[in-house]
C-alpha cells in the first residue's frame, strides 16, 4: 500500500500529470528564480561598474594587481565543471549511477578548485596589496561581488554533494533526472555569471578606453 | 481679502471643488483660496521666473487633467446612473455580452496620447529653461552648505560668510552651489522656485531670481534626521544698492559691545567655550561646527529660521537647546548644559548686540 | 474559520495516510492533523494560508492605522508638543513600511493564495509547502521589523525603531547617523523580500503551469493575469532592494563604503537601487487591485470585461514601463536635463495604458445592469479615487512642476489616493466580493454601504486638503509646522478626516465579525459570478474541485450557466474517486524560525548592545543551522500525501468530516 502511494507521489513529481506548458513545475521554478538571480547579480555588477567608471580617489592600480592568468585557469575549471554537470544529468537519465557519481564528483571537484584558486587570489590581494573589504571602494565592491558568487558556488557544491551521498541510498534512479537537471540549471547559471564577472571585473580593466 | 488677481482666480478655479465654487459665488468677493496664496511658502505666489514657469506648467497639467477628469468622470457618472439595475431587471435576460470595440478603444488611446503631448511639450521646454545654467555674466554665486540642521552661506566673490539668512539682489540671477556637510538635504525657496537636493559627493546647483523685493521663506525638503522640521532659512531680496549695503555690512567685523552686560557676555562667550563651534569675526571666535554669529543680532530669525529672534526666544534656546530643537549638537555640549542663569543673561545681551 | 456544510454535496470522505517518513525526517513525525492549532501551523492548504495572510495583514493594517492617527493627531495643530521629533520620525517610518510591506502587499497575497487556484481550476498552488514558507517568513519579517517598539520599552536599548523613512535614504542610514533601528529595518526588509520573492516564484509557476485543461492564457481571469504580472515584477524588482540593503548591511556591520562619502561612496546610488525596486513596487501594489476591480465590475454589470485583451496587455505594458521610470522619484537630485526629459516622458507614457484600463472599465459597465452591492460601490469608488491619484501623478511627471511638489504634502496626497483610494479600496472590493466564498456567510448590505461611505468621506476629507497643503508649502516628514505658515485650518480638517476614515475601518471590522458570526449562508454563487471559483461550494472543499473543470471559454462558469450546450460539459465531469493531497509539514515554519533567529543575531552583531548574548556570531550561526536542517528535513520528507474521496455529485465539491486517522501508519 505504502509502496503504491510512494510510486504515485514520485510519478506526480515527474510530471505524470502533465502541466499546461509541458515544462515541469520544478524546472519552471528554477528558470524564474534564475531570472530573479540575474537581477541580483545585475545590481551588484552595476554597483561595481559605477565605482569603476568614476573611481573615487585612492583606488588601487588594478592593472598591477589583477592576475589574469590565474583567474583564467579558475574560469576554465568552472566552465569544464559545467560539462561534467551536463554529463551527470545524462548519466542519471540513463540510470548509470556509477557514472553519475563520478561526474558529480568531478563537477564538485572542479568547483572546489575554482573556490581554492579564488580564495588564493583573495589571500594574495589582502596580504600582498593590502586590498581589503574596507581599504577602498574597489575592495568593497570586489569582495562583495565575488563573495556573493562564491556563496552561490558553495551552495551548488552542497546541493550536488547531497545528491552524491543520496545516490547511495538506493532511492535515486532515472526518475531523479529532473531534480539533478534543476540543480544543473543552477550550476550552469553560476558559471555563466562568472563569465560576466570575469569579463567586467577582470578583462575590462585591461581595455584602455 | 478682496483680491482679484488672475492667480487668485485661477486658484479658485483649479480646486475643482464645487463646494468652494459655490461658496465663491455665494458670498461675492470672498476669496476662499486666499490663504493658499498668502501662505509664506505658497507655490502659487511666484516671485521669480523659475517659480513662475513651474507654476504655469502646473496649470497646464492641471487644466489638461481637469479636462480629462470632467470628461471621463461625466461618462462614468452617466453610465453608473443610466445602466443601474432597475426593479425587474434581474428577471430579464442579461444584457448583450459585448467584448470590446477596437475602433473606440484605439481612438481613446490616440486621444490620451494627444492630451499628453500638450503636457509634454511645455514640460520639456521648462526642463531646459530651468535646469540649464543661463549664460549670464551678471550672475551672483552663493555657496550653500547644509548641516544638520542649519545652513551656511558663502558669497565667494564678495567675501561674505553668513548663516541661515541671506540677501540676494532683485532682478539678478543667482546661482546656488549646493553642498552638504553630512546627510542629504534639499534647498527650497517655494516663492522663487523648486528644490534641488544637496547630496554628499555630488555637485548640485540651482539658479533662482527674485523679481521683486521681499522676504522669502525657505526650508529643507529632504528628510535629514531628527530636527528636519526645524531646518529653515530666509531669503531677502533687496534692490541692488541696498544689497550692496548689506554685503558691506556683512563683510565688516562684529561690533564691540558697549553695554556692561554685553561686554560680560563677550567674555563668557569665550570662557564657556562657545567659540569652539561658532565664528564671530573680529572677536577671536573661529569655530566652524555651528553657524557664523558675526551679525547675529541683525537676523530676523533664530535656530535656522525656526522662530523670531527675540531675547525671550534666545534665552529659551540657551537654556534648553534640545527641547528647542531636538537632536542638535549644541545640546550635547557639557558647557552648554552647565550654563547658569547669569551666563545666559550675559550671552543673550552680547549676542543681541551683534548687529 | 467556520466550516459550513453547504448543500452537503459530498457525504463521506475516507482518508488514508501513507507516506512513510524517510531519512532525517524521521526525527520529525509528519503532522497529520488538518484542524486545530497544529493543523493551522503545519498546513499547506492554499486556502488556510490565504486566510492567515489576510488576518495578519488586517492586524498590521490596524497597527499602521494607529501610527497614522498618531501622526495626524500631532499635526492637528501647529507646533504641537504631543509627540517628540524622534517618535514622530519613527511613526512615519513604520507607518510607511507597515502599510506597504505588512498590510497592502500581504492583503493582496491573501487573495493570490485563496483565489488564484480556484480561478484557474487548480487543486492547490504548484509548491504548497513553499507557500506555507512564504507565509511564515512574512510573519517573521513583520514581527522582526516591529520588535523595536517592544525593545524601546526596555531601559537598556533605545532607538530600536527605525526612523529613517520607509525609503531609508543613504547616508542617513549609516552607522554614524542612525542606531540599531536601522539594522532592524534592513534585516526586516530582507526577510520580507525573501517571503515575497518565494511567493511570487510560486505564483508564476502556478498560474502558468496549473491552469485547468482548456484554460489558455487568454482565458485566464483578469485577476490571475494581473497577479502573474505582479509576480514577475516582484522577482525582478526585489533583487534591487535586496542588493541595496546588502550593501547597506556591509557598510553598517563590516565597514565597507558603498554609501559612505568619506570612502568616495555615492549616497545617490542607494536612491537609484531603491527606486529601481520602489517604482515597480508601486505597480506591485496597484496591479492586483486593478485585477480585483476587473473581476467585480463585470460580475455586477452582468457583462464580460470590455476589451479583455487590451486590459491584459496594458497591464503587461505598465509592468514593463514600470522599470523605466524610477528616476521620476529623483527629479530634484540634479539629474542631467536629458535624463530628466527621458524619465518625464516615460512617466507620461505610463498614463496611456493606465487610462486604457479606466476606459475599458467604463466600457464594461456601459450597457450593463449595474447592481450597487458593497463590493461594486467600492469598485466604482476605486475608479474615481484612482483617477484623481493618476492625475496628480501626471502632474509629477512634469519634472519642473515636480520641483515644487516633490517632498511636499502634494505627493503625500497623490500616493494616498493611489494606495488607499486605489489599492485599499480595491482590496476592500475583494474582501466584500470574496469573503462570502471564503466564509460561506453573507454580510448585510446596509452596513456595508455605511462602511463604504464613511471610508470614502473620511479618506477624501483627509487627503484632498493635503494637495493644497503641499502646494501651500508644507514639506513632508516634518513633525511640526509653524503657526504662521497658513496651514492650520486644513491640517485640522485633514486630521478630522483621518479619524472618520479610522471609524470607517473600525466599522468594517465590526461588519466582518458580524458577518462571520451571524451572516446568513451565502450559497455557492451569491453574485451570479462568472469565474470558476463560484462553481464550487462556499467555503470550498479542501481539494477545491471534485472534478477538474474543462474550460471552454473566458468566463467559464457564466458560460456554463447561460449556454445550454455547455451545461452538458458539467455532466461529463465526473468527480474523481480519489484525490491526492499534499501532507502538512512542520519544516516551512522551522526554516522561517531559523531565518528569524539568524536575523536577530545579525541585527545585534555590531550594535554595541549585548542582549542575552546576542552580540556575537552565535545566534546568526544557530539561525543558519536551523535553516539548513529545516531545508534538509523538507527535502527528504518529500511532498508526501494522502487521499480524499469525494462522493459523486458533480462539479461542486464536498465537505469533509474528520475521520480518526490510522495511527498505525
Amino acid at each position: 500500500m505504502s509502496q503504491a502511494v510512494a510510486t504515485h507521489d514520485t510519478h506526480e513529481e515527474h510530471g505524470e500529470h502533465p502541466t499546461c506548458t509541458g515544462i515541469p513545475n520544478k524546472k519552471m521554478f528554477m528558470w524564474a528564480f534564475l531570472a530573479s538571480d540575474c537581477m541580483f547579480f545585475g545590481c551588484l555588477i552595476a554597483t561595481h561598474m559605477v565605482y569603476r567608471i568614476s573611481p573615487p580617489p585612492g583606488s588601487p592600480d588594478l592593472q598591477g594587481i589583477l592576475d589574469i592568468e590565474i583567474v583564467s585557469i579558475s574560469t576554465f575549471l568552472l566552465l569544464m565543471s559545467s560539462l561534467m554537470m551536463a554529463l551527470s544529468v545524462h548519466a542519471i537519465g540513463k540510470n548509470n549511477l556509477k557514472s553519475f557519481r563520478r561526474c558529480i564528483l568531478a563537477t564538485v571537484g572542479m568547483g572546489m578548485g575554482f573556490l581554492l584558486i579564488q580564495s588564493y587570489e583573495w589571500y594574495h590581494f589582502v596580504h600582498e596589496y593590502d586590498l581589503t573589504l574596507t581599504s577602498s571602494l574597489f575592495g568593497s565592491t570586489f569582495y562583495t561581488l565575488t563573495g556573493t558568487h562564491k556563496i552561490h558556488v558553495i551552495i551548488g557544491i552542497i546541493w550536488l554533494m547531497t545528491y552524491y551521498f543520496y545516490s547511495f541510498s538506493g532511492k535515486m534512479d532515472h526518475k531523479s533526472e529532473l531534480d539533478v537537471e534543476v540543480a544543473g540549471l543552477y550550476w550552469h547559471f553560476v558559471d555563466i555569471v562568472w563569465i560576466v564577472i570575469f569579463t567586467v571585473v577582470f578583462l575590462l580593466e585591461f581595455v584602455d578606453m | 481679502m478682496f483680491s482679484s488677481s488672475s492667480t487668485t482666480r485661477k486658484i479658485a478655479w483649479l480646486t475643482g471643488l464645487p463646494l468652494l465654487l459655490l461658496l465663491l459665488s455665494g458670498c461675492s468677493g470672498y476669496d476662499p483660496m486666499a490663504w493658499l496664496r498668502d501662505a509664506p511658502q505658497s507655490t502659487f505666489d511666484a516671485k521669480g521666473p523659475v517659480a513662475e514657469q513651474q507654476l504655469q506648467l502646473f496649470y497646464v497639467t492641471l487644466w489638461v487633467t481637469a479636462f480629462i477628469f470632467v470628461t471621463v468622470g461625466s461618462v462614468l457618472a452617466y453610465a453608473t446612473f443610466r445602466f443601474r439595475q432597475r426593479p425587474g431587471d434581474a428577471d430579464k435576460p442579461p444584457p448583450a455580452q459585448t467584448h470590446g470595440h477596437p475602433i473606440v478603444e484605439i481612438s481613446l488611446i490616440a486621444a490620451a496620447v494627444l492630451l499628453l503631448v500638450i503636457i509634454a511639450v511645455p514640460t520639456v521646454r521648462a526642463i531646459y529653461d530651468i535646469y540649464e545654467l543661463p549664460d549670464d555674466e551678471d550672475m551672483l554665486v552663493i555657496d550653500v552648505t547644509a548641516y544638520q540642521w542649519w545652513w551656511a552661506f558663502e558669497y565667494p566673490e564678495e567675501g561674505v560668510t553668513t548663516a541661515n539668512e541671506i540677501a540676494i539682489p532683485v532682478g539678478r540671477k543667482v546661482k546656488f552651489n549646493l553642498r552638504t556637510f553630512d546627510v542629504i538635504h534639499s534647498f527650497w525657496v517655494p516663492k522663487l522656485g523648486g528644490k534641488i537636493d544637496m547630496i554628499p559627493n555630488r555637485d548640485n546647483w540651482l539658479w533662482l531670481q527674485a523679481d521683486e523685493p521681499g522676504q522669502f521663506w525657505g526650508q529643507c525638503a529632504e528628510f535629514c534626521g531628527e530636527s528636519h522640521a526645524n531646518m529653515k532659512f530666509r531669503v531677502f531680496a533687496y534692490e541692488e544698492d541696498q544689497f550692496q549695503e548689506w554685503l558691506e555690512h556683512q563683510r565688516s567685523d562684529a561690533v564691540d559691545p558697549e553695554e556692561e552686560l554685553a561686554v560680560e557676555g563677550k567674555e563668557r562667550f569665550q570662557g564657556r567655550g562657545c567659540l569652539a563651534c561658532h565664528t564671530i569675526q573680529g572677536h577671536d571666535a573661529m569655530g566652524l561646527a555651528g553657524p557664523d554669529l558675526t551679525h547675529f543680532g541683525s537676523r530676523v530669525t533664530l535656530g535656522a529660521g525656526m522662530v523670531e529672534n527675540t531675547e525671550e526666544n534666545l534665552v529659551r534656546w540657551l537654556r534648553d537647546p534640545d527641547g528647542f530643537k531636538p537632536g542638535n549638537l549644541m545640546a550635547l555640549d557639557q558647557n552648554v548644559q552647565n550654563l547658569t542663569d547669569e551666563d545666559i543673561a550675559a550671552l543673550t545681551a552680547y549676542l543681541k548686540s551683534l548687529q | 474559520m467556520p466550516m459550513q456544510n453547504e448543500g452537503s454535496s459530498a457525504k463521506v470522505i475516507t482518508e488514508e495516510r501513507e507516506s512513510k517518513p524517510v531519512g532525517l525526517a524521521r526525527a520529525f513525525k509528519r503532522p497529520t492533523a488538518t484542524t486545530g492549532l497544529v493543523g493551522w501551523l503545519t498546513t499547506v492548504d492554499h486556502k488556510k494560508i490565504g486566510i492567515m495572510y489576510g488576518v495578519a495583514a488586517l492586524f498590521f493594517l490596524i497597527v499602521g492605522g494607529i501610527e497614522a492617527l498618531l501622526i495626524r493627531m500631532q499635526l492637528a495643530v501647529p507646533n504641537s508638543e504631543l509627540i517628540s521629533a524622534q517618535l514622530y520620525n519613527e511613526l512615519f517610518t513604520m507607518h510607511g513600511t507597515t502599510m506597504i510591506f505588512l498590510a497592502v502587499m500581504p492583503l493582496g497575497a491573501a487573495f493570490f493564495n485563496y483565489i488564484i487556484p480556484l480561478q484557474i481550476g487548480a487543486r492547490d498552488v504548484a509548491f504548497p509547502r513553499l507557500n506555507a514558507f512564504s507565509l511564515w517568513t512574512f510573519l517573521a519579517g513583520g514581527i522582526f521589523i516591529n520588535t523595536g517598539w517592544i525593545l524601546n520599552m526596555l531601559p537598556a536599548i533605545d532607538k530600536a525603531v527605525p526612523k529613517i523613512g520607509w525609503f531609508g535614504y543613504a547616508n542617513l542610514t549609516s552607522a554614524e547617523f542612525s542606531g540599531i533601528g536601522t539594522d532592524f529595518w534592513v534585516f526586516g526588509l530582507q526577510i520580507l523580500g525573501i517571503a515575497s520573492i518565494v511567493a511570487a516564484l510560486n505564483f508564476i509557476v502556478t498560474i502558468i503551469n496549473m491552469r485547468a485543461p482548456g484554460m489558455t492564457m487568454m482565458r485566464v481571469p483578469l485577476f490571475s493575469w494581473m497577479v502573474l504580472v505582479t509576480s514577475f515584477l516582484i522577482i525582478l524588482a526585489f533583487p534591487a532592494i535586496t542588493i541595496a540593503l546588502a550593501c547597506l548591511m556591509m557598510d553598517r556591520l563590516f565597514g565597507t563604503g558603498f554609501y559612505e562619502p568619506v570612502f568616495g561612496g555615492q549616497p545617490i546610488l542607494w536612491q537609484h537601487l531603491f527606486w529601481i525596486f520602489g517604482h515597480p513596487e508601486v505597480y506591485i501594489l496597484i496591479l492586483p487591485a486593478m485585477g480585483i476591480v476587473s473581476e467585480a465590475l463585470p460580475t455586477f454589470s452582468r457583462k464580460p470585461l470590455f476589451g479583455y485583451a487590451i486590459i491584459v496587455f496594458s497591464g503587461v505594458i505598465i509592468g514593463v514601463l514600470g522599470f523605466a521610470v524610477w528616476a521620476h522619484h529623483m527629479f530634484t537630485t540634479g539629474l542631467s536635463t536629458i535624463a530628466k526629459t527621458a524619465f518625464a516622458l516615460a512617466t507620461m507614457a505610463i498614463a496611456v495604458p493606465t487610462g486604457v484600463k479606466i476606459f475599458n472599465w467604463i466600457g464594461t459597465i456601459w450597457g450593463g445592469q449595474i447592481r450597487f452591492t458593497t463590493p461594486m460601490i467600492f469598485a466604482l469608488g476605486f475608479i474615481w479615487m484612482f483617477m484623481i491619484g493618476g492625475f496628480s501623478g501626471i502632474m509629477h511627471a512634469a519634472a519642473p512642476a515636480d520641483g515644487q511638489q516633490h517632498d511636499t504634502y502634494f505627493v503625500v496626497a497623490h500616493f494616498h489616493y493611489v494606495l488607499i483610494g486605489g489599492s485599499l479600496f480595491a482590496l476592500f472590493t475583494g474582501m466584500y466580493y470574496w469573503i462570502p466564498k471564503v466564509s460561506g456567510k453573507m454580510f448585510s448590505e446596509k452596513l456595508g454601504k455605511w462602511v463604504f461611505w464613511t471610508m470614502f468621506a473620511g479618506f477624501n476629507i483627509t487627503f484632498f486638503p493635503q494637495h493644497f497643503l503641499g502646494l501651500g508649502g508644507m514639506p513632508r516628514r516634518t513633525y511640526q509646522y509653524d503657526a504662521d505658515m497658513g496651514l492650520n485650518t486644513w491640517n485640522m480638517v485633514s486630521t478630522i478626516g483621518a479619524f472618520i476614515l479610522g471609524i470607517g475601518i473600525l466599522l468594517f471590522f465590526y461588519h466582518l465579525v458580524m458577518m462571520l458570526r451571524k451572516g446568513a449562508p451565502s450559497g455557492n454563487d451569491p453574485w451570479d459570478g462568472r469565474t470558476l471559483e463560484w462553481s464550487i461550494s462556499s467555503p470550498p472543499p479542501e481539494y477545491n474541485f471534485a472534478a477538474v473543470p474543462m474550460v471552454t471559454s473566458r468566463d467559464e462558469y457564466w458560460a456554463r450557466k447561460m449556454i445550454p450546450e455547455k451545461k452538458k460539459l458539467i455532466e461529463n465531469e465526473k468527480p474523481e474517486k480519489s484525490i491526492h493531497m499534499p501532507s502538512p509539514s512542520w519544516f516551512p515554519m522551522i526554516v522561517s524560525i531559523g531565518i528569524l533567529i539568524g536575523a536577530y543575531g545579525m541585527a545585534f552583531l555590531k550594535s554595541g548592545y549585548s542582549f542575552v548574548g546576542l552580540g556575537t556570531l552565535f545566534w546568526p550561526i544557530v539561525g543558519l543551522l536551523i535553516i539548513t536542517a529545516g531545508i534538509y528535513g523538507w527535502a527528504f520528507e518529500g511532498p508526501g500525501g494522502y487521499h480524499l474521496h469525494p462522493e459523486e455529485e458533480e462539479g461542486s465539491g464536498g465537505y469533509r468530516k474528520k475521520e480518526p486517522s490510522d495511527k498505525s501508519k
